[in-house]
């Protein structure tokens, strides 16, 4: 199983703001047993995307300072079932960026439904402790996007 | 601030109850005060006070007195 939760970045302000989407598959694996004949998408994975978009804002900003790790989730709230098929928009805002860590208030919604909340904390790992050469698709791809002509991400 | 409202926000970064934090309080005596913790304790003094310290600074922090006298250097400790 791969864990990039976000497929495409939408908009990017590097350190400060942040807005991309995950595309919930119908037969992810996860459904099979959360829950079988309810499947709704796990709030830790959501949590998980807002901790990985928030992330790529940070190392967007500042790749020398290391790669963000999620070190704590502040607060996480859950305000509606996320079903299979839908596409959730996540969002970053970054509250506080400091060499040693930082701080970003998520949201994602799907449609006009805000889904899920939280405040993360994040610390930074170096680079060194990656393999060599490592690179994040997804920002790369919003980057090659940027360069194309549209300048747009497809939905 | 006096140095009993500095304990409790010790206490309450660290996740402690203020009755089991004094100013003699070794690191080691306080679970939360972790690699983690510095962190935590590195934001908290950040967005609570604008105090912004090394990680060279607070590493060798040894007890809650080594945070009061932070405090106190920066001015956030009333005498």
């Amino acid at each position: 199983m791969r864990f990039i939760l976000v497929d495409d970045i939408l908009d990017l302000d590097p350190g400060k703001q942040i807005r991309g989407l995950k595309r919930i598959g119908i037969d992810e694996d996860y459904f099979r047993d959360h829950f079988p004949g309810f499947p709704v998408v796990p709030g830790v994975l959501l949590t998980e995307m807002m901790a990985q978009l928030a992330g790529k804002c940070l190392d967007a900003e500042n790749p020398s300072r290391g790669r963000s790790m999620l070190a704590a989730i502040e607060s996480a709230k859950f305000r509606h079932w996320v079903n299979p098929g839908e596409v959730a928009i996540i969002e970053a805002t970054i509250l506080v960026s400091r060499p040693q860590f930082a701080k970003a208030k998520c949201q994602v919604h799907v449609g006009e439904k805000l889904v899920a909340t939280s405040e993360l904390f994040f610390s930074f790992v170096p680079v060194s402790q990656f393999a060599p050469g490592f690179r994040d698709p997804v920002l790369e791809r919003y980057y090659e996007s940027r360069q194309q002509p549209s300048g747009q991400t497809p939905l | 601030m006096s140095q009993l409202e500095a304990l409790r926000w010790i206490a309450q970064t660290f996740e402690e109850s203020p009755e089991r934090i004094t100013a003699e309080t070794s690191r080691d005596r306080i679970p939360a005060w972790d690699s983690l913790g510095v962190l935590t304790l590195m934001a908290g003094l950040d967005q609570d006070f604008g105090v912004l310290l090394s990680d060279a600074e607070l590493r060798p922090m040894a007890s809650v007195g080594d945070i009061l006298n932070v405090l106190q250097a920066h001015g956030k400790i009333s005498a």
